[in-house]
């Protein structure tokens, strides 16, 4: 039956509605999980605090985890997902650019409004940072044009590049991911801060 | 306590990662129609044009029609409708037909001798999921009473259906038929098809 608009049985609008509504929930499950705190999100850079690594592969976990089971019941139709088409240099240098900002500002562009959203101050200026480097990047957009068109790979998918099917990839991520929360949790203990308790009222 | 939660997470998400990875993949295409809602096509006749529309198309010269001959190519190099091509039922999943009849630019019409024919070519492509397919109203046999050769209406008839006469005449005229008879005079000005333009179906896209 899925995706849903795709299969035209709910309409462009309510679209919308549901994209709203899974909206606020994402902005409540990053304030619950303290995300609008920059040092929380900043410890993930330091190792003192990987809440943001364990919510965001559990969260992807899940979804992927979500989708291949419902395509197993034939709920969605996996081929009508779509997929970001990938412009390997434009997405390097976004993702230094995006990164040397996190670790600077302290939020990621998300985090940010849900930080504004609660009073912070220094999310407020991150977000007028965020309109600043739109204006530069739209207005000077000539100047990258052709880094950012650069190395169009299409749209890879990772279990097609190394060749095996999306259940075994998906195992391979859950595996890797629980490694990653074993070693985030002893790297909590080992570069701990007399300053900062994780989970912090 | 955090050695816990993890624990637990990875008691739910390793068996259900090891079912995923030994189940195949589904690959099967999703019908894009229930039973009932095909039902409720057929029964809406939804995916008929009329023989007046497509002539008027003709006549307008209307780039997005594509008139498309589901019989034997026997019967297409017999007779066929101005400007169609020849897609033999039997040949309709061959992939190379496969731009022709899954494409969102043009208003693909099938038509066959009678209904069935093409009734089956729609009901092929609808189940695909394929756009803009439609099913000339009657085939060939009702173009040719319709369009061809059409019946004059009796004395006294209404308005409209003399008008309608005059327009198939005409049609017929301009696409080779054998009305040649002289139009009732009180109405032949208006012998010029009307331009009615079908409303093409939005195409729907997947994507963020």
């Amino acid at each position: 039956m899925g995706p849903l608009i795709v299969n035209e049985i709910i309409s462009e609008n309510a679209n919308m509605l549901f994209a709203f509504l899974i909206g606020i929930g994402f902005g409540y499950i990053l304030e619950a999980n303290g995300f609008s705190s920059s040092r929380r999100l900043a410890g993930m850079f330091y190792g003192y605090d990987t809440t943001v690594l364990k919510v965001f592969f559990t969260a992807a976990v899940v979804g992927a985890l979500g989708l291949l089971f419902l395509s197993l019941f034939g709920q969605i139709d996996l081929n009508f997902i779509y997929i970001n088409p990938t412009y390997l240099y434009s997405a390097i240098g976004g993702g230094v650019i995006m990164g040397a900002g996190f670790i600077l500002g302290g939020y990621c562009p998300g985090t940010s409004f849900c930080a504004a959203s609660i009073g912070k101050i220094d999310a407020m200026a991150f977000i007028g940072g965020i309109f600043i480097g739109i204006l530069v990047f739209t207005e000077g957009f000539p100047l990258w044009e052709e880094f950012y068109n650069a190395k169009f790979l299409g749209a890879p998918v990772l279990n097609e590049v190394i060749g095996t099917s999306r259940g075994v990839l998906t195992l391979g991520i859950i595996l890797v991911a629980l490694a990653m929360f074993w070693v985030g949790e002893w790297a909590e203990k080992k570069f701990a801060r007399d300053d900062y308790t994780i989970n912090q009222k | 306590m955090k050695g816990k939660a993890r624990l637990l997470l990875a008691a739910i998400i390793i068996p259900l990662g090891l079912i995923i990875a030994a189940v195949p993949e589904n690959t099967t295409k999703q019908y894009k129609l229930t039973p009932e809602q095909m039902l409720e096509e057929v029964n809406g006749g939804t995916q008929f044009i009329h023989p007046d529309e497509v002539a008027n198309m003709l006549i307008q010269k209307d780039p997005t029609l594509q008139l498309i001959d589901v019989r034997s190519a026997d019967e297409y190099e017999k007779f066929s409708l101005p400007n169609s091509i020849n897609i033999p039922l039997v040949d309709i999943l061959n992939p190379q037909w496969s731009d022709y009849i899954n494409q969102d630019l043009k208003l693909n019409v099938f038509y066959s001798n009678g209904t069935n024919d093409a009734n089956q070519a729609w009901m092929i492509t609808r189940q695909l999921g394929y756009q803009n397919n439609y099913v000339l109203q009657g085939g060939v046999n009702y173009w040719a009473e319709t369009i061809m050769n059409p019946e004059a209406p009796a004395e006294g008839s209404p308005n409209e259906e003399i008008i309608k006469y005059n327009l198939r005449k005409g049609a017929g005229m301009a696409l080779g038929g054998e009305a040649v008879n002289a139009a009732p005079a009180t109405v032949s000005k208006s012998a010029k098809p009307p331009i009615t333009k079908r409303k093409k179906k939005k195409a729907v896209q997947g994507g963020c």
